[in-house]
């Protein structure tokens, strides 16, 4: 496809405004087949303003007198304003960004096309979580093996190639168990929390359907689980959602596990909000966030109305819950809800950063979101086609994953020395998900990024993020290694609004980076001050 | 066990924490002692007891009433102390409450406040922080335009003043008598700060006696007039009539008012819509209900805007950020007033002048502000906080000192590295500023205070405090000049300050403080050695260089940007 055929005009005068910080800049503006430039003109600075098409969220266009104006919602939130000469010129803009901005090949997307200097083509992609993790994982016991079950993705399409089950099933009884299973997904180890001699699970749920139909292969895999864990140990399933929508699940062919047929097991209902509802509760958030006309005396119980916070209050509980019943209480636990790919991976990452010191490394937690997340079958292609802005009506969108980074902001707020990224790594996560440059998070699942070759045709994010010159701004020059469980408050007076993410554009007093940048200054000043020499040349 | 309610999981991860609570306060803890004392405090009795603990469930121990404070040694997890501030109804045993009364109450027994029992020592002496002279000094005074008077020295002008006044060089001391009858209480308009530069100055006063009647006092009208005129290029005085206009018109039936445009015409008055302290009492009282015993959770936010605590912090944010900007600008010079002139008229100017003057946000200044604003211009602490008094529905007690406290902690979180002192010094000051084991905040006025001879018979907050500046340090702080702080004072950037409301339930709690506080005091450490480093190399530069060289982040750089978004 040729890029040009959507591209209405070249090139037009223009005018960007780019909200009450930054002075506004003039020049050239060009519509390119992935962004938007502004080119100052060869006498000013010679600075390039670049915008990715993709992060685009929605466009609004007004025309007056013999010019027009063009306001630019991104998906990061951030808030544009282009005035533009002529008519002509301002309505073609618009609808090639129109065009381009929601373009839905995978192949032709800016990735596929991005080329940095100094990155090379199949770095880091080498990270093979569930191989590296099952690494990690063999050396504390050896009652879990790595399947290739998935090998060609015909087991479960949203499963990466491998996946960790009980040593004692073999791959006729994980097949059989996928059957059961919405999409193919059977449990699979998501975690093992080695000082308990526990483990973390997730999967969909069953097909139990209204005749509650059992699987006899499903059963023995849980039982495995119990069997190859701590002795004695009893195990939990976490179901995200009410017991009622659980059993009204049954009438579409879903359902849960009947109390009966898994002996040690016990079901526990922890609902949720997913899908439509949460997605809502975004759009409400942010809109109550850039609304210049809210009378702010009533910000608060807008802001209550908003449910974003309770939205993230239940998360961390659940995850709380789950994490607490295999430290404290020495049991296994089987997290799912329908799929298994949204609040499912919520709780099961939180669960780990709460007890896994590692994922709280910078290394550690790119390799949580990379295994459970990414190759855990998130659809981030469906639910982040539109952030907040867009007018149309949400099909898939849904910020599950910004609420998981909301979460952990959360953790970093109140255990500011415990995880060794900062709110840097999390609003570039934010970001990415989003709309990218990197190959990271497109498409659904393993096997869609296996057929469009992602991994050989676009950069790795990791990549990108893990360059010398990008640390200041993701590392937490706090850090120190803190071998706990992180245990956080969820009451509401604990949880705040992330000011740096939902507020970012809108004038933050003294930006957190300059905080940030003093303590990095004092930490790494001393080395400094040491390795320079007063210098007396002119 | 899981099944149980989610939030039990944070119950357990207190436990530490209780347990290495140990001295907040530099109280030295001697364990043969059954309990740790001040020099000066004496145990009056002792009894087993159990704690209804409204957190945690009832604890048996043994409570001990000694002069100064109740304290509760648990027998079942260590230590743990409870000061008067948690009233508990666990043990209402006729004596040991009669015994409390008294002692928590002395005043109403005729006892004497512990702050004059106290024999604690420190090396250095807090009474010496805040020299009027000095600071005037400080600020350039006096001038061609300013002069010091001692006509307040035996408090004949007003009693509510310090003895120390800095008014117009203009202005005689005869003039400033005749000013003295048309303000409510003599409360005359002096000068509190100067700008470096422009020299405008905020100027603070009481109410003008206008009455229903509308009397004017042409001595009043050219006292204001002459204050303009010490600045040239300023066509008109700002007065900042602290009340919302409705109160101050109201003001009229009991002799009060305003100074209205007819009779002050180089004079503009705008009124900043800050409530009274009995408003104020009431929304605190709100904001307790919410917070304490048990914390209100279903809905929170809601149930906080309901207190309107928060909406009264951003009106007195307002107007003292519209105060600062006046000055800061150089349009004019500001007066400010409220009723007498002692309660909304201090949180203003003081507010004013840590946005405008970076000293006072280092731990001297603030002090300095703290003892100049508050204390010497007659802040009436005693009845606003009722020390040693038992009438608790007292009408005039209000959280006014609080407030500002409240403000200055909004500021910091605004600007992690603006301030040299953190959220522990606001705390302590709040602490004793209910203690009584201090004589910092005793007394309504200067004159009560030499009359009681405070100085000489207690022992200064500044000194507990000074002698362990560490504890109380920021280790982001960068000092810098000239710039000024606008805060946003917009309900979205403003939060409930969760550590001092909530700080005694455990369920807000996260974390045992001590890592953090630890992490703190090295970083503390290592600036420290890098600043004396980065000294070294500059003065090495500057022997080799003509001209010394600017510093990497040389703060002063920083231009002043105004946010102000309502």
């Amino acid at each position: 496809m040729e890029f040009s055929e959507l591209i209405r005009t070249g090139r037009a005068q223009a005018q960007l405004l780019r909200g009450p910080e930054a002075p506004p800049l003039r020049g050239t503006l060009c519509v390119t087949g992935h962004h938007l430039l502004l080119s100052p003109g060869p006498q000013s600075t010679p600075d390039l303003w670049l915008l990715l098409l993709r992060s685009v969220d929605s466009i609004e266009k007004r025309v007056a007198g013999d010019s027009g104006t063009i306001t630019l919602r991104c998906k990061d939130l951030r808030v544009l304003q282009l005035e533009i000469e002529g008519v002509e010129a301002t309505l073609d803009i618009a609808r090639s960004i129109e065009a381009l901005s929601s373009l839905e090949s995978v192949i032709t997307s800016f990735p596929f096309f991005y080329r940095p200097k100094g990155l090379r083509l199949g770095d880091s992609w080498h990270f093979l979580p569930p191989e590296r993790y099952y690494k990690r994982v063999a050396r504390e016991t050896d009652a879990w093996r790595l399947s290739e079950v998935n090998e060609d993705f015909g087991l479960c399409p949203s499963y990466p190639r491998a996946v960790i089950v009980p040593r004692a099933v073999d791959d006729d009884v994980l097949a059989r168990s996928a059957r059961f299973r919405q999409g193919g997904r059977f449990p699979v180890l998501s975690y093992s929390h080695a000082p308990s001699g526990t483990v973390l699970l997730r999967s969909s749920q069953p097909l139990t359907g209204p005749q509650k139909r059992r699987c006899a292969e499903d059963e023995e895999l849980l039982r495995a689980v119990l069997a190859g864990a701590r002795p004695g140990a009893r195990g939990f399933i976490l179901d995200t959602r009410s017991a009622q929508a659980a059993k009204q699940a049954r009438m579409t062919g879903g359902g849960t596990e009947a109390k009966a047929a898994y002996p040690g097991w016990k079901r526990l209902h922890r609902p949720l909000e997913r899908g439509r509802p949460l997605q809502e509760s975004f759009v409400r958030l942010v809109e109550a966030c850039g609304d210049p006309e809210q009378s702010m005396d009533r910000w608060l119980s807008r802001l209550e109305g908003c449910r974003w916070l309770a939205h993230v209050k239940e998360a961390l509980s659940t995850a709380c819950l789950a994490a607490q019943a295999m430290e404290r209480e020495g049991a296994c636990i089987l997290v799912h809800g329908a799929e298994g790919t949204d609040s499912t991976l919520l709780v099961t990452s939180l669960a780990q950063l709460i007890l896994d010191p590692m994922s709280r490394t910078i290394a550690g937690f790119q390799e949580l979101i990379e295994r459970e997340w990414i190759q855990a079958g998130h659809p981030f292609q469906l639910r982040c086609a539109h952030s907040a802005f867009s007018q149309a009506r949400p099909k898939h969108e849904a910020p599950t994953f910004l609420l998981f980074l909301d979460c952990v902001w959360q953790l970093g707020r109140q255990f500011p020395l415990s995880l060794e990224f900062g709110e840097g790594l999390l609003l570039a996560l934010f970001e990415h998900a989003y709309a990218s440059p990197f190959g990271t998070f497109l498409c659904n699942s393993e096997k869609e990024r296996c057929l469009c070759e992602v991994r050989t045709r676009t950069h790795s994010l990791w990549s990108g993020l893990n360059q010398p010159k990008e640390q200041r701004k993701l590392r937490n020059p706090l850090y120190v290694l803190n071998p706990l469980a992180i245990w956080p408050s969820v009451e509401p007076q604990s949880l705040r609004l992330w000011q740096g993410l939902f507020l970012r554009w809108t004038h933050p007093p003294e930006p957190a980076e300059v905080a940030w940048e003093k303590v990095w200054q004092i930490v790494t000043g001393r080395e400094e001050t040491e390795g320079s020499q007063p210098t007396a040349s002119a | 066990m899981a099944s149980s309610s989610t939030s039990k999981y944070n119950s357990h991860s207190l436990e530490n924490e209780s347990i290495k609570r140990t001295s907040r306060d530099g109280v030295t803890r001697d364990l043969s002692e059954a309990i740790p004392r001040l020099p000066g405090e004496t145990l009056i009795t002792d009894k087993e007891v159990i704690y209804i603990c409204p957190f945690n469930g009832p604890i048996k121990g043994r409570v001990y009433i000694t002069n100064y404070r109740l304290y509760l040694r648990s027998l079942e997890m260590d230590m743990r102390n409870l000061r008067f501030a948690l009233k508990q109804e666990g043990h209402s045993r006729r004596d040991m409450f009669e015994i409390l009364t008294r002692y928590a109450f002395p005043l109403a027994h005729s006892l004497p406040l512990f702050a004059f029992l106290n024999e604690e020592k420190f090396n250095v002496d807090g009474w010496t922080v805040y020299n009027p002279v000095e600071e005037y000094r400080r600020q350039g005074l006096p001038n061609h335009h300013w002069r010091i008077t001692f006509i307040n020295k035996c408090y004949e002008l007003c009693d509510t003043y310090p003895a120390l006044l800095v008014v117009p060089y203009r202005a005689s001391d005869d003039d400033l008598r005749r000013v003295a009858t048309f303000r409510s209480r003599n409360r005359i308009p002096v000068l509190s700060w100067i700008h470096p530069e422009n020299k405008t100055v905020i100027v603070r006063c009481s109410q003008p006696l206008v009455g229903m009647s509308g009397k004017r006092n042409k001595d009043d009208e050219k006292y204001l007039d002459i204050i303009r005129e010490t600045n040239r290029q300023i066509s008109k005085l700002t007065i900042y009539d602290a009340r919302p206009s409705v109160n101050a018109v109201a003001n009229k039936a009991t002799g009060g008012g305003y100074e209205s445009d007819d009779v002050y015409h180089n004079a503009e008055l705008f009124f900043l819509d800050i409530h009274n302290i009995h408003v104020m009492r009431e929304s605190l009282k709100k904001v307790k209900d919410i917070v304490y015993p048990n914390v209100e959770e279903s809905h929170w936010l809601s149930s906080l805007e309901s207190t309107h605590w928060l909406e009264h912090i951003k009106l007195v944010l307002t107007g003292a950020i519209q105060v600062a900007d006046k000055v800061s600008s150089g349009k004019s010079s500001v007066l400010v007033h409220c009723s007498d002139g002692w309660d909304r008229t201090a949180q203003l100017t003081s507010l004013a002048m840590l946005m405008l003057d970076s000293f006072y946000r280092s731990i001297e200044g603030f002090e300095i502000l703290v003892q100049k604003e508050w204390i010497s211009f007659g802040h009436k602490f005693s009845s606003r906080i009722g020390h040693g008094d038992k009438n608790h529905t007292d009408a005039d007690r209000s959280p006014i000192f609080l407030q500002f406290i409240d403000c200055v902690w909004q500021m910091s979180k605004q600007f992690p590295t603006a301030f040299e002192f953190n959220e522990r010094f606001l705390i302590i000051i709040l602490d004793h500023l209910y203690s009584c084991r201090f004589g910092t905040f005793l007394f309504n006025c200067e004159s009560a205070r030499e009359r009681q001879q405070v100085t000489e018979r207690t022992v200064s907050l500044w000194s507990l405090i000074n002698s362990n500046k560490e504890k109380f340090k920021n280790p982001f702080y960068t000092k810098e000049i000239n710039r000024v702080l606008y805060p946003v004072a917009s309900m979205r950037h403003l939060e409930l300050w969760v550590n001092y409301y909530i700080r005694w339930n455990p369920r807000i709690k996260q974390q045992q403080p001590n890592p953090v506080e630890q992490r703190y005091m090295e970083l503390l450490a290592l600036r420290d050695e890098y600043i004396k480093r980065l000294e070294e190399l500059q003065l090495a530069n500057s022997t080799k260089l003509s001209e010394p060289p600017t510093s990497p982040s040389s703060p002063s750089q920083m231009m002043p940007h105004v946010q102000t978004h309502f």
